[in-house]
């Protein structure tokens, strides 16, 4: 029963998140801890940073929650769930998109989304950077991680590791 | 030139490169592999294709492998490319996380992993100020940026009761040339 509700759920939250996972990271990291109880928002916090630093895409975030919630089969359906629906949306469109290139819809749409996106992205690295009561240290490292992210094209893995550093020294 | 891949096993290979690689992100790897290395499409079709997947919900890069896939060997092709992307960083995860599982108990691991993470949460808010910056000299998108912040981050409402409401109100003032 457990890997049919993960399945409804990351197929639901596949065919919302627009802009990448990044968008639909609040909602997960809020039904995950707050409405489901299946992991600590500390504990949330920890998986995230598994899926930040390991290689590939940052849906694996998704395999790493149905792990922690099923085993390996959990990992995989929540894999599949939170991919499938959105593919499958993704091949269909693509053709249409062809059409109505010269439509007035579709640079609206493509407007529409972009503070949308802004909005999600923002609020999914607030929610992450404060598991708990605000932290002053771990906003201080978010603010300096954002910095950098903005200084110059640093590889994100050299702030990752920065974060790690600081988060030995700090939290 | 550009030249497709020649068979399901090579399209296989180059996304599995790809993922093998892709620490720190996909994005740019997908583009050293798929235009400068193996040159199956041109940096044109790239950005185009890369385009459309940032607008349409899903993994961008996931998104992008199932349509290159499709479009050289049908659904086939896609199968190939996207679980050519994700079988090693799948592996790589779970391992990850196993790992840490057995030094979870220790508070350096603990500090250093949710520092990590932490910056993993920095990297968002930047990326976020980046995509944003063209919206600065547009009040509306500012207000609806903000609006989705308070209702999402702060609020915490679901975003599946904000997204049609924050949609619905986008497409408006998009259609008005607000945004």
């Amino acid at each position: 029963m457990i890997l049919l509700e993960l399945a409804l759920y990351f197929g639901i939250l596949s065919l919302v998140s627009f802009g990448g996972m990044a968008s639909v990271m609040p909602e997960m990291q809020r039904y995950v801890v707050d409405v489901k109880g299946w992991a600590t928002a500390g504990e949330f916090i920890q998986l995230f940073a598994v899926a930040q630093a390991a290689p590939g895409p940052n849906v694996l975030i998704a395999s790493l929650v149905g792990w922690k919630v099923a085993g390996l089969p959990g990992a995989l359906v929540a894999l599949g769930a939170i991919c499938a629906p959105a593919a499958a949306l993704a091949l269909w469109v693509s053709s249409l998109w062809e059409r109505f290139r010269d439509s007035p819809w579709r640079g609206a749409v493509q407007r529409m989304l972009v503070p949308l996106v802004v909005g999600l992205v923002l609020s999914g690295g607030y929610v992450i950077a404060t598991p708990g009561a605000p932290d002053w240290r771990m906003w201080l490292i978010a603010a300096l991680s954002a910095a950098g992210t903005l200084h110059r094209s640093l590889n994100p893995l050299w702030i990752l590791a920065a974060g790690g550093f600081a988060g030995a020294l700090l939290l | 030139m550009a030249q497709p891949p020649r068979s399901l096993a090579e399209l296989f290979l180059g996304f599995l490169s790809i993922g093998a690689r892709s620490f720190g992100g996909v994005l740019p790897w997908a583009h050293r592999v798929l235009v400068e290395e193996r040159r199956w499409i041109t940096p044109e079709d790239f950005a185009e294709t890369v385009g459309l997947c940032q607008v349409l919900p899903g993994p961008n890069i996931g998104n992008a492998a199932i349509l290159l896939g499709k479009r050289w060997f049908g659904l086939r092709g896609a199968a190939a490319a996207f679980l050519g992307l994700m079988a090693l960083p799948f592996v790589w995860v779970l391992a990850l996380a196993a790992l840490y599982a057995d030094f979870a108990g220790n508070p350096v691991v603990r500090a250093v992993v949710t520092g990590v993470g932490t910056a993993g949460a920095g990297l968002f808010i930047g990326t976020a100020i980046k995509l944003g910056r063209t919206l600065a000299s547009k009040p509306a998108a500012l207000a609806i940026v903000a609006s989705v912040f308070l209702a999402i981050g702060i609020a915490r409402v679901s975003l599946l009761v904000v997204l049609p409401v924050a949609a619905a109100a986008g497409l408006l003032l998009s259609r008005r040339n607000l945004l």
